[in-house]
């Protein structure tokens, strides 16, 4: 009599359900993946009103006045009384006038000495960042780091909107 | 007589390649994504400046605030006013206070002092400065103290 051999079961592994969940993990990671360039921050220093931050009397703080233009565009930079423009100019101007001011870069002067920025309430953000990037300092020659002027930047107190 | 036909062929298609590749897509995806900005928001226009360099030290406590416009398709403004922007929800900047004094609370629950607390603004570079600045009053209000204001490095 033959008999049958019974055919052995198959070796192969089921490879369906690992597929099916890389692909969902593939799909999570392509929707969740936000493409987003370097960020960084610029501290301010702003103590609750009151608080009585230690103030130098010796090194008066730089007053920065930026006033908005109609459409929140900046229509004039002044530090102190001068008056440094509107154009692209006009920060990098500000910048060396820090740097005059404190003497040298990352002098004993650049951690006492502050910044005072103050703003129109109408004018757009990209300007008071502009200018605290111009009063902080200048990326050195190979661009890595930053060679500092000021390190306390606080903002003149608030004002009202002129539309409210 | 009895004949024997030959074995059919294989329909299997071979996976092998494509799970190839599809690992390499999944580890490429896992490496460039960042679980550290799922705060950020993309419909904030930052203002850019070359000394917005990340930080070297990671902030160990910080908030992070996303103000901007609802903007259209093709980048003007829907409202001239800005909005802080949340997860499924938008708030005018003087409303956010009650979710300020809200984590406030948080973060003293679990005995974070307020003043080591870091205040990420990331405001939209055409925000009003005033706008800014009652949100930074707002905070004071709430007794934060450290502010740090997030710029991005110019792409050319």
């Amino acid at each position: 009599m033959k008999i049958k051999q019974q055919e052995p079961a198959s070796l192969q592994q089921q490879t369906t359900p690992m597929i099916d969940v890389t692909f969902q993990l593939l799909t999570f990671f392509m929707f969740t993946l936000k493409i987003v360039g370097p960020e960084g921050d610029f501290n301010i220093n702003m103590p609750p009103p009151g608080a009585g931050a230690a103030k130098s009397e010796v090194l008066p703080d730089i007053k920065v006045r930026l006033v908005a233009a109609a459409d929140g565009g900046l229509a004039s930079l002044r530090l102190g009384e001068r008056q440094l423009g509107n154009g692209p100019g006009a920060f990098q101007t500000l910048n060396n006038e820090i740097l005059k001011l404190i003497g040298r870069e990352n002098s004993a002067r650049s951690k006492e000495i502050e910044v005072e920025i103050d703003a129109d309430y109408h004018l757009n953000f990209d300007f008071v960042v502009k200018a605290i990037g111009a009063c902080t300092g200048r990326l050195s020659p190979d661009g890595k780091t930053i060679i500092r002027y000021v390190e306390k930047i606080k903002f003149a107190p608030p004002k009202q909107n002129p539309d409210a | 007589m009895k004949f024997k036909s030959p074995p059919m062929p294989s329909a299997e298609m071979d996976m092998t390649p494509m799970m190839d590749l599809t690992f390499q897509l999944i580890s490429f995806f896992m490496m460039v994504t960042n679980f550290d900005q799922t705060q950020v928001d993309e419909r904030v226009r930052l203002p850019t400046d070359a000394l917005a360099k990340p930080p070297e030290m990671k902030v160990e406590h910080e908030l992070v605030v996303n103000i901007g416009f609802k903007r259209a398709k093709d980048g003007s403004r829907l409202d001239p006013l800005p909005f802080v922007f949340l997860p499924g929800e938008e708030l005018r900047v003087p409303e956010y206070k009650q979710r300020l004094l809200q984590e406030a609370r948080i973060y003293q629950a679990k005995s974070v002092k307020l003043a080591d607390v870091t205040i990420v603004v990331r405001a939209d570079a055409d925000v009003p400065t005033g706008q800014v600045q009652e949100f930074i009053k707002l905070s004071q209000d709430a007794k934060f103290e450290k502010f740090a204001l997030r710029a991005q490095q110019p792409t050319d």
